[in-house]
């Protein structure tokens, strides 16, 4: 059976209606989100209304963790003071606009959702806040997936959607210990591992300015990236008028944000 | 010149065992650096003779460099100095008495030193830890995935990771092997082999067991307390 994977909503209301439009007409109805359902974007509660509307299942997001826990998010998050500075007055607005009742529902959301050898995850299995870009190391990668117990993860938080298939692994070691005088060497096959990031649906940093997400096959095993044209001049006025800053409207009308570029991705946030 | 790093870990206040190694140096060549991976403190005995004599290291001493390991982060974290949690490990490890004990084994004095101790050491190409960076205490052991000792040295960024928490004593090389990845985005697709590269995990080993690193051949010799140290001996390279 096919389902859909969508991540990184970011409050672009016309965004996830046109993907989940994409989505109906494929006839799939298995959907599952991999969470910042807000943050950036002006329409916070109309984004987590559609989304518990239709009970899609969702995993938390930096954002949604942040807006509920208060922001006490490293600065290794933002790139420059700059980005900083307009994250937090992002933050701010989404946390006034938030009716109780969103900020809730954002709080129960799970850090992760399973099924069988599947995994969602926002970020990681380590953390919502870290990064798994598509070259990152590869065993460091592996090891993501095979600690958490899945075949196949699925991840977003990146912005960027891509599939990452590890395989034909081994390592070699020889040990030494105090009780072995002559050194032990063995040779580990290592099990093949999938990485799957869905992009992002509302603040898409793939390059374009489409919204991104995936469909998987279960069956097959086959991963399909999607991209998704909207209404992006909407989301832009929209994001005017609630006054955030208008870099944000800027960034979704070049599809690409160079001037937010994380400058050291690959960083664990280790609060 | 021969340039060799003494390791040792887990006195937990045992100034006997320290005085002995500091002994057994004096009679080894080239020892020009002691690292003291964590551990200094523990439940069992009063810690503050060892904890005196290491921040007043007597003369001929050779001057200890310390870092912090897991019984001081949950003393640390027990007074307050650290995190938001208390000494919750221990607790939920060891009881409430073990905490207690914890407290009694170490004058408060002693807190401020403590709190000021690093995490770990980057040295050269080697990073010094008393678990890993994921955790203080990641017990790393001869056993552990390769997989999980590729990610610990990743992380740190060098080539080769002394560790202690798991008190056990082990040279383990990575010495070859790769992995395939095939990317897929919205460009198209790509294909390449990464490489294991030549890297190292040490563990040192805890109280009367330690371990001399030789810097210039990389080669690591497991010791214990009155042992002898043989600079003929083949060591483990
Ligand atoms: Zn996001
Ligand atoms: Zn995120």
């Amino acid at each position: 059976m096919k389902h859909a994977v969508i991540s990184c909503l970011h409050a672009n209301l016309a965004a996830v209606k046109a993907v989940l439009k994409d989505i109906d007409q494929k006839g799939i109805s298995d959907i599952t989100c991999l969470g910042d359902l807000v943050g950036y974007g002006p329409q916070p509660n109309e984004v987590v209304d559609l989304i518990r509307e239709r009970a899609i299942a969702s995993c938390q997001g930096c954002w949604d963790e942040d807006i509920i826990e208060g922001l006490n998010a490293c600065e290794c998050s933002y790139p420059s003071q700059l980005a900083e500075k307009r994250g937090h007055l992002a933050h701010e607005w989404t946390a006034e606009q938030l009716t109780d009742i969103n900020k809730d529902f954002l709080a129960s959301l799970p850090t992760s959702i399973r099924r069988d050898r599947i995994l969602f995850v926002h970020g990681s299995p380590n953390s919502q806040h870290e990064y798994l870009l598509p070259d990152m190391n590869a065993f460091a990668a592996l090891e993501r997936v095979d600690k958490a117990g899945a075949d196949t993860l699925f991840c977003g938080h990146t912005h960027q959607p891509y599939v990452r298939e590890l395989k034909n692994g081994s390592i070699r070691v020889r040990l030494q210990n105090t009780s072995n005088n002559n050194a032990e060497e063995k040779e580990i096959n290592l099990p093949m591992r999938k990485i799957v990031n869905a992009g992002s649906v509302g603040e898409p940093r793939h390059g374009s300015t489409n919204a991104t997400y995936v469909i998987h096959d279960d069956v097959t095993g086959e991963v399909e990236i999607k991209e998704v044209a909207y209404d992006i001049e909407l989301t832009c006025q929209a994001i005017i008028d609630a006054g955030l800053p208008r870099i944000f409207a800027w960034r979704l009308s070049h599809g690409f944000e160079f001037a937010e570029q994380a400058e050291d991705a690959s960083h664990v946030c280790e609060r | 010149m021969i340039e060799r790093w003494a390791l040792v870990s887990g006195l937990k206040g045992d100034l006997e065992t320290y005085e002995m190694i500091q002994s057994d140096l004096k009679k080894t060549r080239g020892v020009k650096t002691l690292f003291i991976l964590g551990d200094m403190i523990g439940p069992e005995r009063n810690c503050d003779a060892l904890l005196n004599r290491l921040q007043n290291p007597r003369r001929g001493d050779l001057q200890p460099q310390c870092i912090y390991g897991w019984w001081e982060e949950q003393l640390l974290a027990e007074q307050g100095l650290r995190g938001e949690q208390k000494a919750d490990a221990l607790r939920l490890n060891q009881g409430e008495e073990a905490v207690t004990a914890l407290l009694n084994a170490v004058n408060s004095t002693h807190l401020k030193w403590l709190a000021s101790l690093q995490f770990g050491f980057i040295e050269l190409d080697c990073g010094l830890i008393h678990g890993s960076s994921a955790d203080i205490g990641d017990n790393l052991t001869s056993e552990t995935s390769p997989l999980i000792l590729i990610d610990r040295l990743t992380r740190l960024d060098v080539n080769r990771l002394f560790t202690a928490h798991s008190t056990e004593q082990f040279h383990l090389e990575l010495t070859g092997g790769g992995l395939n990845s095939h990317v897929k985005d919205l460009n198209g697709e790509s294909q390449y082999q990464q490489k294991v590269s030549k890297q190292s995990i040490i563990g040192i080993g805890a109280g009367e067991y330690y371990t001399i690193y030789d810097v210039g051949s990389d080669k690591t010799h497991f010791l214990s307390v009155g042992g002898q140290y043989n600079t003929k001996g083949k060591g483990f390279a």
